[in-house]
């Protein structure tokens, strides 16, 4: 019989290959996100020009904290989670997972991570590619504190990311298309979660507002922590936070899968 | 030979009648773009809050040169998005055999089929961007310099659509060509920055070699800074150069395409 971390961890394996099989698109998103940190050198890079400091930080500092914020995207962010969770349940093989002893959100879950292990470890490939251009532009504070205490926060981050699209994934129950709504999320994510600029250059109270809701947790959290935009106090808070949304995202997902099974019909066999 | 307007209006007949009857989605989509949009004008916004120039550029010159930007692909997204995305997933499936079928332009039937009626109805706020930035800075352009806007504008909806046109028909050869299409988002993100902002190597492969600065700069540079000759000269190399580039580079795929199996 199997123990349950034993049948998550055989998931894991499978995850981690099929997700090798992509392992050429994973290195294509890396190598156009390379483009995305272009514009961000060029907009910031001129920017900068007659000014040495923007919010208290250094050009410098600004360009870490996007090369941070793509590596964290590629360690922690979801890809289309949403999508493959949607399409599992549309086209009904998600009554396999009905029938079987397994908790579906656990086994998305572990492919999740092995997928993540895949792309994470792609974007080191064209990342070496530009470092010796870019090394001269990075600097990173030296607290210990700050290496120990962001790999919590990415787990964390990690969990809040996989639960938003499993969430949307979820939305399959009620809407036969969830683009829209996915879409429409990523504008939201990437403004609140500090993708477009560093979320302290926001006026303080639309940081305050945005330091409660979940898209502050994504990616911007460890980002902020490892490239000295919070301190150790603000950090500490923010733990409390992400916590409480990563409780509250599972308690959603949970409703939302038992709801979600009363609309469900499973034809055939 | 057949009337291509009288298609085209079918076309957008059917497709009024298709939003109609799915409203929902419609405000849905609509609200996605304009999020996104806001998004775009958020980020300009916030980085003028700690600095007075980019490149040289005020903040309502670079807001009227973001609403350029936004408006061209904007009219991309209501005219051609649609139609060019589904041709990616005919070439797979076989589809596009109904497109070959026809008594008439191919490249023309195939990507004027939709129209996205939300990407035209945000174009009008993309317009409202351009119009309140230009007021903001006391511009007063004459009318033939509004008029060689239009058509720059144009000039540049031509170059997005024939730069989708060829990534989209790289499905002719690639086996997976799933979310290809994101990389013109990639690119697109270059035509939200001044040219002045581009040095050395970045200014020879956005500036030059491909057309994406030169297609928001040369239309706003009208506005701002009145008729410059190299821009428009510029403009008008690149979008010839462009076209003719998706018209061989279609046609080209169109002799691999196998039906089902290609």
């Amino acid at each position: 019989m199997f123990s349950a971390s034993a049948k998550y961890y055989q998931s894991f394996l499978i995850g981690l290959q099929s997700n090798l099989v992509y392992r050429v698109n994973f290195a294509v998103r890396g190598f156009f996100s390379l483009f995305h940190l272009a514009v961000v050198f060029i907009l910031w890079g001129a920017a900068y020009v007659g000014t040495p400091h923007i919010g208290g930080f250094s050009f410098e500092q600004t360009l870490t904290y996007f090369l941070v914020m793509l590596v964290m995207q590629f360690f922690v962010g979801a890809f289309n989670e949403d999508y493959q969770i949607s399409e599992e349940i549309r086209s009904g093989l998600i009554n396999q997972f009905i029938l079987k002893p397994i908790n579906y959100f656990s086994y998305r879950f572990s492919i999740f991570v092995a997928a993540r292990l895949v792309s994470g470890a792609l974007i080191l490939i064209p990342l070496c590619l530009v470092l010796p251009f870019l090394h001269s532009y990075l600097t990173l504070p030296t607290d210990p504190w700050r290496y120990a205490l962001v790999i919590p926060a990415m787990l964390l981050s990690a969990f809040i990311q996989f639960s938003i699209a499993y969430c949307f994934g979820m939305l399959t129950f009620w809407f036969l298309e969830i683009q829209g709504f996915v879409i429409l999320s990523m504008a939201i994510e990437s403004l609140l979660g500090g993708q477009m600029f560093p979320l302290d250059l926001l006026p303080v109270w639309i940081l305050e507002i945005a330091k409660l809701l979940p898209f502050y947790y994504q990616t911007y959290f460890p980002t902020a922590i490892l490239t000295g935009r919070i301190d150790l106090a603000a950090t500490y808070q923010g733990f409390a936070i992400q916590l409480f949304w990563a409780v509250a995202l599972l308690g959603l997902n949970t409703v939302l899968w038992r709801r979600g099974l009363r609309r469900h019909t499973a034809v055939g066999g | 030979m057949p009337n291509y307007f009288q298609i085209w209006l079918a076309s957008a007949r059917y497709s009024i009648t298709r939003t109609l009857m799915f409203r929902f989605d419609f405000f849905l989509w609509a609200t996605v773009e304009l999020l996104w949009m806001a998004v775009n004008l958020l980020l300009i916004a916030v980085i003028y809050e700690h600095t007075d120039s980019i490149a040289g550029w005020s903040k309502y010159q670079m807001l009227l040169l973001v609403g350029t930007s936004l408006l061209i692909q904007r009219f991309l997204m209501g005219f051609f998005w649609s139609s060019l995305f589904e041709m990616g997933r005919n070439i797979k499936s076989g589809a596009f055999d109904f497109f070959l079928a026809q008594p008439g332009n191919i490249l023309f039937m195939a990507s004027t089929r939709k129209l996205d009626l939300d990407g035209l109805l945000n174009s009008f706020v993309a317009m409202g961007v351009i119009a309140y930035s230009a007021n903001q800075l006391g511009l007063q352009p004459s009318a033939l310099n509004l008029f060689l806007y239009a058509a720059m504008i144009f000039c540049g909806l031509i170059i997005h659509y024939s730069m989708l046109v060829i990534t989209i028909s790289l499905a002719f050869w690639l086996t997976s060509a799933q979310g290809i299409e994101g990389s013109y988002f990639t690119l697109s993100e270059f035509s939200r920055l001044p040219r002045a902002a581009f040095k050395g190597l970045a200014s020879v492969v956005f500036v030059w070699l491909l057309p994406v600065v030169v297609v928001s700069n040369a239309p706003a540079e009208i506005l701002l800074r009145g008729f410059q000759p190299n821009w428009v000269l510029a403009l008008l190399a690149a979008t010839i150069a462009w076209f003719v580039a998706a018209l061989v580079i279609f046609h080209r795929g169109l002799r691999r395409y196998a039906s089902a199996s290609s």
